[in-house]
């Protein structure tokens, strides 16, 4: 018989979770993570959806995953083990091109190519956004105080706040000022001028967002996307080797290595309160598990709205949370091919088929296809973000044979009429027929997919909404207003239950940061 | 040769504004107006034997009144009870009347939602927390940070403390609204689509947004400040306004110079040393205020040389972008249905809205706009949106017709009579808006009033003092901190800053 008592319980095993139970069992802490499904991983799992092949299913590449868990966790030695994904392609309506390549010369000379004056002012731009993202860096780092409490650890926040603040200089401070107000197409149109260019890094601020390039705030999405370091190296992306779920697998080995314990198949019913604080969880098979606090590595509406009575937290608290905006906006399709894509515009087998590519030719593509998806369409030119992971990492498909993971903007949860299959076949149909403008031979090459609409993410990694960052990293959704003002601290209106997931500071991506901070908070609360 | 203090470089609201409060602290002052008449923006104008407000109107900032005792010069605020209503036109000859008492306005609200009839009045209650905060933000100078000197941090201190003061659950909800979209905003309050739609029209009016764009919700507040509420409470025609100013800056011993262009101000060594007018004269002084915008100021009328590059970067950077257009129409009478001194606003649904700023976003005109309408006795004045500045295809004046049947086209679905009761009509472009009335881009705000033109980031960062990197050279214009819509906090602003420097 398995004795039902921890000081820790952990509903969800996804990278966050995994990183909380991790760094408890670390402190010492009696700890069981609970994962609905058979596997571990949440929204970070390699499945072999068809025979021989291995899709990343929703998440699919890492950079934002913090230095010091790697370091802290000892991850390397658990199996984690990062390749370079060294180039961006981004393929032209003209039947050109452009390329960012790992080797900063011929960046240069294919910038060049397409126009003189962004040559010049790429290198300026990178600095100016690494300088940005690092000035910002320690922010991730920091709970978020709340500026409208009076509590001592609250104006203690405030005054670190402060000094970060007073620390950095002036450029900094307005460039930080600039880029979490402005709209990722305005920032960049003060740079360059070439549309595919200003497209493909506009991408990357509309990424988990239902939001145009054009929008206000999406400056800070890109700016998100520019945190992430590999080995150090700056706005450097990787392919984790065994695709993301080798991260939440070497997560996993770190947390079982330090005592944690993992239940896979055991879906939380519910957050049993005692005396006014989460004292364990009853199982949707009757089990019950008692434990002093509670960690929901869930997004917030599941963590709040129904795990828990809503009669332990204040009206307005709920209400709040029914605001947060959770709506998925991204897709997936997931393909099996017999042989590597072949582009028009340069063909053959290249270092192109190493890196991303991605589909989107002019800021305006992008908006337009917003524009389709803010009236309750999916887009029929969608923005796609290639990767084909059996390029960097063989083990990934049989010997010969690829796999590929196109993400895809937009593709609403609430599509218009509801999504059902033949929508979803149509959705797939358009993200194949967009690459075969590009890649004529991709169609033929198809020999499984597997199409994964924001529904489907709701349904498999249990993120209501399916949104990928458990609620979009809007302004009126970040820091201390994350996921709800007053709350940013990871604890709760209910004590000893906290929040250790993308919906709490710093968000979204396979960060573990809310994993980390959470565990960092409870342990100051004196219940464990 | 008179010597001046100060000159300053337009008589629009904000620099009279400027002066008036200067002259009446003692300064010499010198207001220097390339048109004919004052006002800038804020005229009453005549046109083909009909009078209208031909920009824009609006209420400044009580302070301001009372400060320069504008009473005196004839300016006479309305009674409350004369305020009048916000009416939204929908489709099949029904409305939705706002009116300003929160119960005859619940009154209408509740045949559309009963829910939203009940929420009204606490709705109205935010609106006032959120605009007296936004208020209080443009009555203090935004300092340069991270910099601020003693005085200028214990201003941005009182600054919070007014936001605490409005409760603490006020004040992280104002906190998190500014940075939402219009929609997101209003579906937090209501359900009913009518309603949604007519509130959030005051959200993008002005600006070239979408109610789908993070942000609007900003701009709603700050003309809901500036208009006193939803629907435009003048405090008279806009030309009265201006007469009042002029005649107390006038009063206070203020000079004005009409028909006076300014075509460059005058630096040595980097400092202003005066102005330069078109026809060659040249006037000395050590200050000169410049109310004209920010591109206008910097890149024309001082000159990309006098400048860092990254300086001239920022402000070639700053967004303009003007997508309106006023069309004017002189009526036999007004028709059959339509009130006077009353607005009307075209915003049946929040996707008509939306739909009418994705046209804009291409370069296009919209097909079916979002208009909001002002009446007199018989002249109909038409804000229209969206009609971008920079179009796709063509040129401005070969639009000018389309224009004209789609805003009359629109209007007339409502009020069929409107047609045959036209006798004359005055269209206003966005490129007639920049060469009339020396808006670049046609912009209405001097830049446009978005989260990263707001506060210290307004008209670029480090720059929200009203200084400039010329020494002696001011800005006291909208598109400095504070500005955007007829209020003068600008203006006022930067006479303060002004008066303690010299």
């Amino acid at each position: 018989m398995t004795v039902n008592h921890y000081d820790a319980i952990v509903i969800g095993g996804g990278h966050n979770g995994l990183v909380a139970a991790a760094y408890l069992a670390r402190a010492g802490k009696k700890v069981v993570v609970l994962e609905r499904r058979e596997i571990v991983g949440g929204a970070a799992v390699t499945e072999e959806i068809i025979p021989g092949f291995k899709f990343t299913e929703f998440s699919y590449v890492v950079s934002l995953l913090r230095p010091e868990i790697i370091r802290e966790l000892e991850l390397p030695k658990h199996g984690l083990k990062i390749l370079p994904l060294p180039s961006t392609f981004a393929p032209m309506d003209n039947g050109d091109y452009l390329g960012l390549w790992d080797d900063p010369d011929l960046t240069r000379r294919e910038l060049y190519r397409h126009s003189p004056l962004d040559a010049e002012a790429y290198d300026a731009y990178s600095r100016a956004m690494g300088r940005a993202a690092k000035a910002i860096k320690p922010l991730i780092s920091l709970i978020p105080p709340d500026p409208s409490s009076l509590h001592p650890r609250d104006l203690m926040g405030l005054l670190k706040l402060g000094q970060y603040a007073a620390g950095l200089s002036e450029k900094e401070l307005y460039m930080i000022a600039k880029l979490v107000t402005q709209s990722a197409g305005d920032m960049l149109e003060e740079w360059f001028e070439t549309d595919v260019l200003l497209g493909t890094k506009a991408a990357s601020g509309v990424v988990g967002t239902l939001l145009g390039p054009r929008s206000a705030g999406t400056a800070y999405v890109l700016l998100h996307h520019y945190m992430g370091e590999i080995d150090g190296a700056f706005r450097a992306w990787g392919f984790a080797k065994g695709g993301t779920g080798g991260v939440s697998g070497a997560i996993a080995n770190a947390a079982l290595a330090l005592g944690a314990e993992i239940r896979v198949g055991s879906s939380v019913a519910q957050v049993i309160v005692k005396k006014g604080r989460a004292a364990g969880v009853a199982l949707d098979n009757g089990d019950e598990l008692q434990s002093k606090v509670v960690f929901s590595a869930a997004d917030p509406k599941r963590t709040f709205l129904q795990f828990v009575d809503p009669k332990y937290f204040p009206d307005e608290f709920i209400q709040s949370i029914k605001n947060f905006r959770t709506l998925g906006s991204s897709g997936k399709l997931n393909l099996a091919l017999s042989e590597l894509p072949d582009f028009t515009a340069l063909p053959g087998e290249g270092p192109l088929h190493r890196g991303a590519i991605s589909i989107s030719p002019s800021l305006d593509y992008i908006e337009r296809a917003y524009d389709e998806a803010k009236y309750g369409q999916f887009s029929r030119r969608p923005f796609i973000d290639m990767i084909i992971p059996s390029a960097i990492d063989p083990d990934m498909a049989p010997p010969g044979q690829h796999v590929a993971s196109c993400f895809i903007q937009y593709a609403p949860y609430d599509l218009e009429g509801g999504w059902d299959d033949a929508k979803k076949e149509a959705f797939a149909e358009t993200v194949i027929s967009t690459l075969e403008i590009y890649a004529p031979n991709i169609r033929r090459t198809i020999v499984g997919k597997q199409v994964i609409t924001p529904v489907d993410i709701e349904r498999i990694a249990g993120i209501t909404g399916g949104n990928i960052f458990h609620g979009e990293m809007l302004l009126n959704q970040i820091f201390f207003l994350r996921p709800v003002a007053g709350w940013a601290d990871f604890r709760t209106p209910l004590r000893g239950y906290y929040l250790a997931a993308s919906g709490a500071h710093p968000g979204g991506g396979v960060m573990g940061a809310a994993g980390k901070l959470s565990v960092q908070e409870a342990l100051k609360d004196g219940l464990l | 040769m008179k010597t001046y203090d100060a000159i300053i470089i337009g008589a629009g609201h904000n620099g009279l504004v400027s002066a008036a409060y200067l002259a009446k602290a003692g300064k010499q002052v010198l207001v220097l107006e390339s048109r004919a008449i004052p006002g800038g923006t804020l005229v009453t104008e005549e046109f083909d034997g009909f009078m209208a407000d031909m920009v824009q109107s609006g209420n400044l900032c009580p302070d301001i009144i009372r400060n320069l005792k504008l009473a005196r010069f004839g300016l006479k605020p309305k009674p409350v009870s004369e305020i009048p209503a916000f009416i939204s036109l929908l489709p099949d000859s029904d409305i939705l009347v706002l009116e300003s008492d929160p119960v005859k306005a619940a009154e209408s609200i509740k045949r559309f939602s009963p829910k939203d009839a009940a929420r009204w009045p606490d709705f109205l209650t935010f609106m006032e927390k959120a605009t007296k905060f936004l208020e209080s933000a443009y009555d203090t100078l935004m300092p340069r940070l991270p910099k601020v000197s003693l005085s200028e941090g214990y201003s941005l201190a009182e600054l919070a403390l007014d936001l605490r003061l409005a409760g603490r659950k006020n004040m992280l909800n104002i906190i998190r609204v500014i940075p939402m979209t219009a929609v997101e905003f209003l579906e937090e309050w209501f359900e009913s689509e009518q309603l949604k739609a007519a509130v959030a029209s005051v959200g993008i009016h002005g600006v070239t947004l979408g109610v789908m764009s993070a942000g609007t919700t900003f701009n709603l507040i700050h003309n809901w400040l500036n208009r006193g509420g939803l629907a435009h409470q003048y405090l008279g025609r806009a030309g009265q306004v201006t007469d009042a100013l002029v005649a107390a800056a006038e009063a206070y011993g203020a000079e004005m110079r009409l028909s006076a262009e300014v075509t460059s101000i005058k630096i040595e060594d980097n400092q202003a040393a005066g102005v330069v007018l078109k026809d060659g004269e040249e006037i000395s002084a050590q200050t000169v205020l410049s109310s004209a915008d920010p591109k206008r100021t910097f890149l024309t009328l001082v000159g990309p040389m006098e400048l860092s590059p990254t300086f001239v970067w920022h402000t070639q950077s700053i967004k303009m972008r003007g997508s309106v257009a006023k069309l004017h129409l002189g009526l036999k009478s007004l028709p059959d249905g339509m009130a006077a001194d009353t607005t009307y606003t075209i915003a049946p649904a929040l996707n008509y809205l939306e739909r009418a700023y994705d046209a804009a976003k291409y370069g296009q005109i919209s097909e079916k706009p979002y208009l909001e309408v002002t009446t007199s006795e018989n002249v109909i004045s038409i804000h229209f949106q969206y009609a971008p500045y920079k179009l796709k295809q063509g040129a401005w004046n070969d639009k000018r017709d389309t224009l004209e049947k789609l805003a009359v086209d629109t209007l007339a679905v409502h009020f069929p009579e409107l047609q045959s009761s036209i006798v004359k009509s005055k269209l206003l472009t966005p490129a007639d808006l920049e060469t009339t009335y020396s808006l670049t881009e046609g912009d209405l705000n001097h830049g446009q009033i978005m989260l990263d033109q707001f506060m210290f980031m307004r008209p670029i960062p480090g720059w929200s003092n009203h200084k400039t990197p010329i020494d002696g050279l001011y800005l006291c214009g909208s598109g400095v901190h504070a500005g955007g819509g007829i209020s003068g906090a600008s203006g006022r602003n930067a006479a303060k800053v002004v008066s303690k420097e010299i």
